[in-house]
């Protein structure tokens, strides 16, 4: 479990680098830009705006719409649980592809996945403008 | 090297396979778009939670300008991811950036709805 231990010698090429103790450091990261990395950080913080969401939401909903807007803004903040969870098997999987075959093998259904889940936010969001502008 | 096949094969089904820092930069930018809609859904969602407007006039109307930015960005979200990771395969050039416009436009008029709101 040596995951932190190239200390920035390792280069997205994985030609042996002249230093080091072993010539194919076994977890090293694939890209000095650290870009998988990025990209996971990306998706946590993209998965901690939307559970922060589905709680704001239900709090500020929940006197007027009772257990409905607790079961729907528990469900969001439980997606959005999955989704970071699916986004760190989702960047051992990119690791592991891109060390291996230096290829990135993911397709565009967590994105469509995503996009679905902000246009269900927004529905739910004309839904609360909606009720709470006619009832005004 | 043909790998399984992938999800939208309108986008896969062409090119070749780009550097994958590439395709990760897509990817960032595509999440960074749904933060933005995730944002604009936060904004018509507040303005009306703190019935920030008391004039109900002008808070509909920078809710629904709040709303309708938040679906554009959504949308751009996906279809640029597409549209980006498709000309990374070709290999042309990069697609612009036309909705950021309207949606810098969109977020000025809705601050002056609010501002309106709250003085007039």
């Amino acid at each position: 479990m040596s995951r932190d231990s190239s200390d920035g010698t390792a280069g997205s090429d994985a030609s042996g680098g002249p230093a080091g103790p072993s010539p194919v450091e076994p977890d090293a990261v694939f890209d000095k830009g650290l870009q998988p990395e990025r990209t996971l950080l990306a998706w946590r913080r993209t998965c901690l705006a939307f559970g922060v969401a589905s709680l704001v939401g239900m709090r500020f909903t929940v006197e007027a719409m009772g257990i409905l807007a607790v079961v729907v803004g528990v469900i969001g903040a439980g997606l959005a649980v999955l989704a970071y969870a699916l986004a760190a098997t989702g960047y051992r999987r990119a690791h592991h592809s891109l060390r291996g075959q230096g290829i990135l093998a993911r397709g565009g259904l967590p994105m469509l996945a995503g996009t679905a889940a902000v246009l269900v936010i927004g529905a739910l969001c004309a839904g609360y403008l909606a009720i709470g502008l006619l009832g005004a | 090297m043909t790998a399984p096949r992938r999800f939208p094969a309108s986008v896969y089904r062409d090119g070749d396979e780009p550097d994958p820092r590439f395709s990760l930069a897509n990817e960032r930018t595509f999440l960074a778009w749904l933060r933005t809609a995730l944002a604009m859904y936060a904004g018509a969602f507040a303005l009306e939670a703190l019935a920030l407007p008391e004039a109900v006039g002008w808070r509909a109307a920078a809710s629904i300008v709040f709303l309708v930015l938040g679906t554009l960005a959504a949308v751009q979200a996906w279809l640029g991811w597409k549209a980006t990771e498709k000309s990374l395969r070709a290999g042309t050039p990069l697609p612009g950036l036309a909705v950021g416009g309207i949606l810098v436009i969109g977020v000025v008029v809705a601050a002056a709805l609010v501002t309106i709101g709250l003085y007039a």
